[in-house]
C-alpha cells in the first residue's frame, strides 16, 4: 500500500560531509543549498531509517536543484544507497552499493530556479537490500567529470519515495 | 613569458566557475568551452606580447621590469573591469 508515498524527505542541514570531496554548505536568499563543484566529483551524504509505512518496493530519488551559473548544458547526478540495518555494516567502513544516475538533463534556463530529477532504483540490491526498519546513507554524488553545465549546482531538497 | 601550463589553465578554469558561482552570474556555456577561451586568452596574450611592450613609451618601456609592465597591465584591466 505503500508504492507512491513520500518516504523521507533531506533537506542540506541533514548533510554528513564526507571526508573527501564533500559539497559545501551554502545558502542562496536564505535557502539552504549544498554546492557541488563543476570540476570536481563531490559528494552529500544523508542518514535515515527505512520508515515503517514501506512496503518492500523499489526507491525513487528525487533531487531538487538550481544552477549557481549555468542556464544551458548538462549535468549529471549518481545517487547510491548504504545499508546499516541491523548488524548488516561494519561503520568503520563503507559499504554502498553502485550508484544508479540521472545523466544529461538540461539545466534550467534560469539560474535559481529549481529543476526536480529522479533515480530510480529497484528493490534488492539495487538499493542495497534496505529493509523497512532498518538504518542507512543515500550518498549524492554531482558527476562534474561527465557533465557540460559550467559552475556550481545547488542541492535544495531530496525526497526519497517508494516507487 | 611562454604560454601558461596546462595545470595552471586547469587551476584558472575551475577558479573562474567558482568566482561565477559565488556571484551567481549567468553562464550559457559548456565547460569545455569555457576552458577553451582561457586557452584562447593565454595564447593571444603570449602572441601579442611583443606587441604590447611596443606600445610602452620610452622611457617606461627600458625602465619597467618584465614584472613590472605586466603588474602594470593587470591593475588597468582590472580597473577597466571594474568600471565596465
Amino acid at each position: 500500500m505503500a508504492s507512491g508515498d513520500t518516504l523521507l524527505i533531506f533537506t542540506p542541514l541533514h548533510n554528513e560531509p564526507p571526508a573527501s570531496n564533500p559539497a559545501t554548505f551554502d545558502t542562496r536568499n536564505a535557502h539552504p543549498v549544498l554546492d557541488f563543484d563543476a570540476s570536481t566529483n563531490e559528494d552529500a551524504v544523508f542518514s535515515g531509517i527505512m520508515p515503517r509505512n514501506y512496503a518492500g518496493g523499489g526507491l525513487t530519488v528525487y533531487l531538487h536543484y538550481a544552477m549557481s551559473t549555468a542556464i544551458s548544458n548538462d549535468i549529471d547526478w549518481d545517487a547510491a544507497f548504504e545499508r546499516i540495518g541491523d548488524q548488516q555494516q561494519d561503520i568503520d567502513s563503507d559499504g554502498f552499493a553502485a550508484v544508479n544516475s540521472v545523466d544529461n538533463t538540461t539545466v534550467p534556463a534560469t539560474s535559481g530556479l529549481v529543476d526536480i530529477v529522479s533515480i530510480a532504483f529497484t528493490d534488492g540490491a539495487d538499493m542495497d537490500s534496505i529493509a523497512v526498519g532498518e538504518g542507512f546513507r543515500l550518498k549524492v554524488t554531482r558527476d562534474a567529470a561527465s557533465d557540460t553545465a559550467t559552475g556550481d549546482a545547488e542541492l535544495r531538497f531530496i525526497e526519497i519515495k517508494e516507487t | 613569458m611562454a604560454v601558461l601550463p596546462d595545470g595552471d589553465r586547469q587551476v584558472l578554469h575551475k577558479d573562474i566557475m567558482s568566482e561565477l558561482s559565488s556571484r551567481r552570474e549567468s553562464l550559457g556555456l559548456t565547460k569545455d568551452e569555457l576552458r577553451a577561451a582561457v586557452d584562447a586568452i593565454d595564447q593571444w596574450i603570449d602572441d601579442n606580447a611583443v606587441s604590447f611592450n611596443s606600445a610602452i613609451p620610452l622611457p617606461a618601456r627600458t625602465a619597467l621590469t618584465a614584472r613590472q609592465k605586466v603588474e602594470l597591465f593587470m591593475v588597468i584591466v582590472k580597473r577597466r573591469w571594474e568600471v565596465s
